[in-house]
């Protein structure tokens, strides 16, 4: 906006320049006047109930909450004068009258906006000598979250969130005047997959969090910056520690990437990483063929004694690995192991991600996350976003439902995004790229208006989806749209960057002869014609489509070599075991779906000597004779930068940089109380990354609230880099062979499956708040196939594929005739047992015919 | 000189029986000015004659009708008349009395309002304890869709015009007119964060007008005798008739039609005068959200009685006579808030909250001397700090109890109880609104000018 379009203010007597219609709160803000606050949050609407935020502007005749007043053009605001500070004064007596002030035993006190406001700007004692209002305290609403509504200010951030972003409005106000109250409506729990922003963003201990209730003071918390190790929406997060356990993890906001939200997986799944199952030292196999404690030493060296010999070697790696790994694996496989036979497609085998260059020089998305908010048009193919990009999709129903872009869904099934989706195109099972080529057709552009985004995420397998990316990339061609890739693990999009695909290098670079992938590598093992088999962090056997032959691939004589956090199935076939470290325990990037480069601050100690796999490998090519010279991760990133084409170019300091911790002048009126500020802990130690102490102003020193809002302005200050790819040569694979698309067609039907946000994965069940949150197993299908079948909702069919067989709850829904929806990875049931075919066939539970 | 009324929206119920019956309304010249308006006048010239009618919205806040209606853009569409019949104010009844008595009157200032503003459809929003007037307006919409006056071409011409009654459940702050919307809407009745105001964002998000009951009544008169017949009664400012409802120690308690700027007192003796010749103590002028007078020689305008620092208001008058306890007084109208507040705002949920808290001690006897300041500086922190002016209204009634009263207090706190001998029937308006027992509390007394006509049974 040109200067000469933006009005100017002045707020306590400075001049500021601001675009017309911002509202008054963040202005000052950004001129480090900070306006009290409870009810007011940027990622929502403004209501303007808890009139904390009153300012004095000249001309009015009453205060006006600066949350809900759009600057004009000479406005003359005041936030110190006299009676604007009695209004905060009384606000804040009025908020204490009916609070319980049991700060001593409240988890949020030490970064509770509601303590430190009224430390700033209110009264020193209260008049109040009547009864309080009193509740049932610590009512638990769900399995993740308590109500406490004695503490209560009744700011409706909760209810906001619910009903603004979440689109699921669980928690309500109930009853009125001041009676009024917050409540799940009719006592149902608050059964939401993102429940826990709302214990963030409650600025008063009235919601807290079931797993980190009395766990730790906040001043007793070390922290740093992360991103969320799940899916690849890469959310920044920070991990917070007591001691070296991990006891929180909350949202950092990007408004590139999640706004201010995570998802409830992100948030409480951090458990894993302190489970007392995690591997901590390597293993090999003794005489009896037992696992043995080695040291990385011996160890190292019998594989590189094996690995010398090993003429055929296929690598395979999973989705949860940073990019440096990722980096480190492509080039111990294709330099020191000689071998082009390597992948990092596991569930999502197959996933012919290579298919959106062309569009763009990126195996990946062109368009970015927030260009989803700018979309006139938005096209989703894929899984169902709800359960496996769960902050995605609120990015996608904020385009739609508050920026009303248009939604078009295709999909064999029901999606979450059904429900606000303009369009929605049911398919057949593998006919996605039919409907999506009709789109184009000449009636349709019509429809199709302002920017388009075409969403693509591999359906599980994802073998079959070439003709469908195809097809959006030629829509997305036709029409000057934009494509967003939505690969399904935190590092999936790294390991393509860094080329450990069998027909993408480094860089999006094409090579000559391609290497096989995760089903020949298996195949291969198998049929014992592999000599060698690294796993990084890919535990085939639970998750590969196909289990019986992940099975038999490790049981066909190859050498095995694992690297993991966790013993799982595949990890106890290995011939040596290797302990991994999690996310927060290490320094590292993520690359997530949009190619944001974010980075992972370490913050607790890995278990025992477990080391990075980028570290495996650099230890390993030493073995085998080639030093790499790595010792640190800044040295990872030089060979990175010095290689990989898109990537010579990222700063490693811009990647972390951030401003110190800002400690704006502070005007309220108020002069600090002095009797507050002696004998406080020493202010914060050092810079933020480690050692970060948090606590109220009067304990750290520091002259500003630290609650939530303020570790976000810190994060602002982070929001990392989309690299640039080479400009496009136009280059593209080749097409898809028509004859691969589509459902395999046979006896029975054809099989969907897709992750859901709680699963039995290794990461969900080793978290102790989340693993129990996972559903039983069901099978969905249509309703005329299920009467057909004379199977009914709640009955029990028994599914079969590959000789196997499972006895599934039936769930009638609105899936493409000929289809069923089979859950992934639900506890009681490995689903991958019965995709090897694509297809099952269903009966009765009480039929006998087999 | 006795007072005399200045019956024109009253005329037609004090003078003709049966007049909420259709065919009686029709036989007086009703829907004669809506026929004339939708069949041979032009929306703006409609418009610019409520504007220079100077009527002012009969609801409470005053405002300009005519300007009211010119906020409304032009093209946008749909575009909603919602009419405010929720009446909820203590001391009030005369817009109860004209849906009762008089529904086709409403209808009527319906049609001209909404061929005005350019709405095809209009909500009644009614009080929920109105259950007398519920079933006359829905009676009457009936046999105006019957007869042609709604519906598909009104009065033959391309108008169409259709009105919903929607049955409220009670609450007070339901009669704000966004809280009204909201509820309309089917969410929680609170009120609506301003701008933008509901003639440019209301009901559903479109233009929508919110009027009065009396005011939409009023229309057809003024369309009917022009704007001079109107402006002969009132001030410059504040033209017109207004009822006025009487109540509390009064002989004759009931509505009043007089010009704008009568004196009180003449309306005190169109009453009957004070109960039992009792001194008078204090009055509320309009409704008991309007600080207290303590005199009758008040001229009863808007600007009048700002001037004197309380409001017209809703024109529920109670008078009280020297009997009355301010105390309880204050109490009771703080209750009352206290149980209408919606919640909504920290101010008015917390403060009127402590009000009660603390004036329920003083009636009990364990007031505190410093609870009077204390009282006094909650008002100054509620008053122009709350959300809407439900918790303004809070802070004055109280506030006003205490500064014109003050001895009342300091006795009370004194003497450790009350120093009244005072049954507590009085107040009949104020108290039967506090309980929610409109019907009951009110019809008890005679509405003047209403006689047998009134049973509550009359179908």
């Amino acid at each position: 906006m040109s200067e000469k379009e933006l009005v100017t203010l002045t707020i306590n007597g400075r001049e500021v320049k601001a675009e017309p219609g911002r509202i008054l709160i963040d202005v000052a803000e950004e001129l480090e006047v900070y306006v009290p606050r409870f009810c007011y949050h940027p990622g929502m609407r403004s209501v303007a109930v808890c009139r904390m935020c009153l300012v004095q502007i000249e001309g009015q005749r009453k205060l006006q909450p600066a949350c809900a007043t759009p600057v004009t053009d000479g406005m003359v605001v005041n936030t110190t004068e006299a009676s604007a500070v009695d209004a905060q004064e009384g606000m804040l007596e009025f908020l204490l009258i009916n609070h319980p002030l049991d700060c001593p035993i409240c988890d949020r006190a030490g970064e509770c906006p509601l303590q430190d406001q009224t430390y700033k700007h209110g009264p020193g004692s209260s008049r109040y000598i009547e009864p309080k209002r009193t509740y049932e305290k610590a009512l638990a609403i769900s399995d993740l979250v308590v109500l406490d509504r004695e503490r209560c200010v009744l700011c409706w951030r909760c209810v906001r969130f619910s009903d603004e972003v979440a689109g699921d409005a669980f928690i309500q106000l109930v009853d009125r005047g001041p009676g009024t109250q917050i409540l799940t409506f009719n006592d149902e729990p608050f059964d939401s997959y993102f429940s826990g922003n709302t214990i963030q963003i409650c600025p008063v201990g009235a919601l807290t969090s079931k797993p980190y209730r009395f766990v730790s003071r906040p001043w007793d918390l070390t922290s740093a910056p992360s991103v969320c190790a799940y899916c690849s929406v890469g959310c920044p997060i920070t991990n917070e520690a007591r001691g070296d356990s991990l006891v929180r993890c909350q949202a950092l906001p990007n408004e590139n990437v999640n706004d201010f939200w995570i998802c409830d997986k992100g948030r409480f799944g951090y458990h894993y990483a302190d489970s007392d199952e995690r591997l901590t030292s390597p293993l090999v196999r003794n005489e009896a063929d037992e696992f043995v404690d080695t040291s990385w030493g011996d160890a190292l060296g019998s594989i590189a004694a094996k690995l010398k010999d090993a003429s055929t070697v296929g690598v395979v790696a999973g989705g949860h690995l940073t990019t440096e790994d990722a980096w480190a694996i492509s080039k111990l496989a294709k330099e020191v192991l000689g071998t082009r036979d390597l992948d990092s497609r596991v569930q999502d085998e197959g996933a012919p991600y290579e298919r959106a260059l062309g569009l763009s020089s990126a195996a990946g998305s062109n368009a970015t996350i927030n260009d989803l908010e700018r979309a006139g048009t938005i096209v989703w193919v894929g899984p169902d976003p709800k359960e496996t990009l769960p902050v995605l999709y609120l990015k996608l129903r904020k385009a739609v439902v508050d920026l009303k872009a248009k939604l078009v869904v295709v999909s064999p099934r029901r999606l979450s995004l059904d429900v606000f989706a303009t369009h929605v195109i049911r398919t057949e099972a593998g006919k996605a790229a039919e409907a999506i080529a009709r789109l184009t057709s000449d009636d349709t552009p019509s429809d199709v208006t302002g920017p388009l985004v075409v969403c693509w995420g591999p359906s599980s397998p994802g073998r079959a989806d070439a003709s469908s990316i195809d097809a959006l990339v030629d829509l997305a061609t036709k029409l000057g749209g934009k494509l967003l890739v939505c690969p399904p693990h935190a590092g999936s999009q790294g390991l393509i960057d860094m080329g450990v695909l069998p027909s993408l290098d480094a860089g999006y670079e094409i090579p000559a002869t391609p290497g096989r992938d995760t089903r020949a590598i298996l195949e291969a093992a198998a049929d014992g014609k592999l000599d060698a088999l690294l796993l990084f962090g890919a535990d085939v056997i639970a998750d590969f489509p196909d289990a019986d032959l992940a099975t038999r691939a490790l049981e066909g004589g190859a050498y095995v070599v694992v690297v993991e956090l966790f013993p799982t199935e595949t990890a106890a076939r290995a011939d040596v075991l290797l302990p991994s470290v999690a996310y927060a325990e290490r320094e590292g990037t993520f690359t997530n779906l949009e190619r944001r480069i974010q980075k992972l601050e370490p913050l607790t100690e890995s278990p025992g000597v477990a080391r990075e796999p980028w570290r495996v490998c650099a230890s390993l090519a030493r073995a085998m004779g080639e030093d790499w010279r790595w010792h640190s991760f800044g040295d990872v990133w030089d060979d990175i930068r010095a290689n990989v084409r898109t990537h010579a170019h990222i700063d490693l300091d811009l990647l972390a940089a951030r401003a110190p911790t800002p400690a704006p002048h502070y005007e309220s009126g108020f002069e600090p109380d002095p009797s507050h500020s002696t004998g406080v802990v020493a202010g914060p130690g050092g810079p933020y990354p480690k050692g970060h102490r948090s606590g109220t102003p009067y304990q750290t020193g520091q002259n500003w609230p630290l609650s939530w809002e303020l570790r976000g302005f810190e994060a602002r200050q982070r929001p990392g880099i989309v690299p640039e790819p080479p400009a496009s040569n136009g280059a593209r694979p080749p097409r898809a062979d028509d004859s691969e698309a589509g459902a395999e067609e046979g006896e029975g039907f054809a099989l969907l499956t897709g992750r859901m946000i709680y699963d039995a994965g290794t990461m969900v069940s080793k978290s102790s708040a989340l693993r129990h949150l996972a559903r039983t197993p069901f099978i969905e299908l249509n309703e005329q196939d299920a009467k057909a079948l004379e199977l009914s909702e709640g009955d029990e069919a028994v599914v079969r594929a590959n000789g196997r067989e499972a006895r599934l709850e039936v769930r009638l829904g609105d899936v493409a005739r000929g289809a069923v929806f089979v859950p992934y990875d639900q506890p009681g049931l490995r689903t991958n047992t019965l995709t090897g075919s694509g297809r099952v066939t269903v009966v009765r539970g009480d039929d006998d015919r087999a | 000189m006795v007072a005399e009324q200045a019956l024109v929206v009253r005329k037609r119920l004090v003078e003709v029986d049966h007049a909420w019956k259709a065919d009686v309304y029709a036989d007086t010249g009703g829907y004669e000015a809506a026929r004339n308006v939708v069949t041979s006048m032009s929306p703006e010239a409609t418009l610019e004659l409520v504007k220079a009618s100077g009527l002012r919205g009969r609801g409470g806040a005053g405002f300009p009708t005519g300007m009211k209606w010119s906020f409304v853009p032009k093209d946008v569409f749909p575009k909603y008349l919602v009419v405010n019949h929720d009446e909820g104010e203590p001391g009030t009844f005369k817009d109860r009395e004209l849906l009762e008595s008089d529904p086709h009157q409403l209808l009527e200032g319906m049609i001209i309002a909404a061929f005005a503003v350019g709405a095809s459809k209009a909500f009644i929003y009614c009080r929920g304890e109105f259950a007398l007037g519920s079933r006359r307006i829905d009676q009457a919409i009936r046999s105006a869709y019957d007869n042609g006056y709604l519906g598909e071409g009104v009065f033959g011409s391309s108008f169409d015009f259709d009105i919903v009654l929607h049955r409220g459940a009670g609450a007070y702050i339901c009669g704000e007119e966004s809280a009204l919307l909201d509820s309309l809407e089917g969410h929680r009745g609170q009120p609506r964060l301003k701008p933008p105001f509901p003639a440019v964002k209301g009901l559903y998000g479109q233009p929508t007008v919110v009027n009065n009951t009396e005011t939409l009544s009023t229309l057809p008169h003024i369309l009917n005798h022009g704007v001079d017949w109107f402006r002969q009664w009132g001030t410059e400012k504040s033209p017109g008739v207004k009822i006025f409802s009487v109540s509390g120690h009064v002989n004759a308690p009931g509505n009043y039609e007089v010009p704008l700027g009568t004196n009180l007192g003449d309306i005190l003796e169109l009453a009957g005068g004070m109960l039992n010749g009792n001194d008078l103590k204090a009055v509320i002028p309009g409704g008991i959200s309007a600080p207290l007078l303590t005199t009758t020689d008040m001229a009863m305008d808007f600007e009048e009685l700002q001037g004197a620092g309380t409001m017209l208001g809703s024109g529920g008058i109670v008078f009280m006579d020297h009997t009355t306890c301010m105390v309880r007084n204050a109490l009771v109208a703080a209750q009352f808030y206290e149980h209408e507040s919606c919640g909504k705002c920290t101010p008015c949920r917390e403060g009127t909250w402590w009000q009660v808290k603390v004036l329920e001690r003083i009636e009990h006897g364990e007031g505190r001397k410093e609870d009077l300041d204390l009282l006094l500086d909650m008002c100054e922190r509620m008053d122009g700090r709350c959300f809407c002016p439900l918790g303004d209204t809070a802070a004055w009634a109280v506030r006003s109890n205490i500064k014109s009263f003050r001895s009342d207090f300091e006795d009370h706190v004194a003497a450790g109880h009350c120093t009244y001998e005072t049954d507590h029937r009085t107040l009949v308006g104020a108290r039967a609104g506090a309980t929610g027992l409109g019907d009951a509390g009110v019809t008890s007394q005679p509405s003047a000018g209403i006689g047998s006509d009134h049973d509550g049974h009359a179908r």
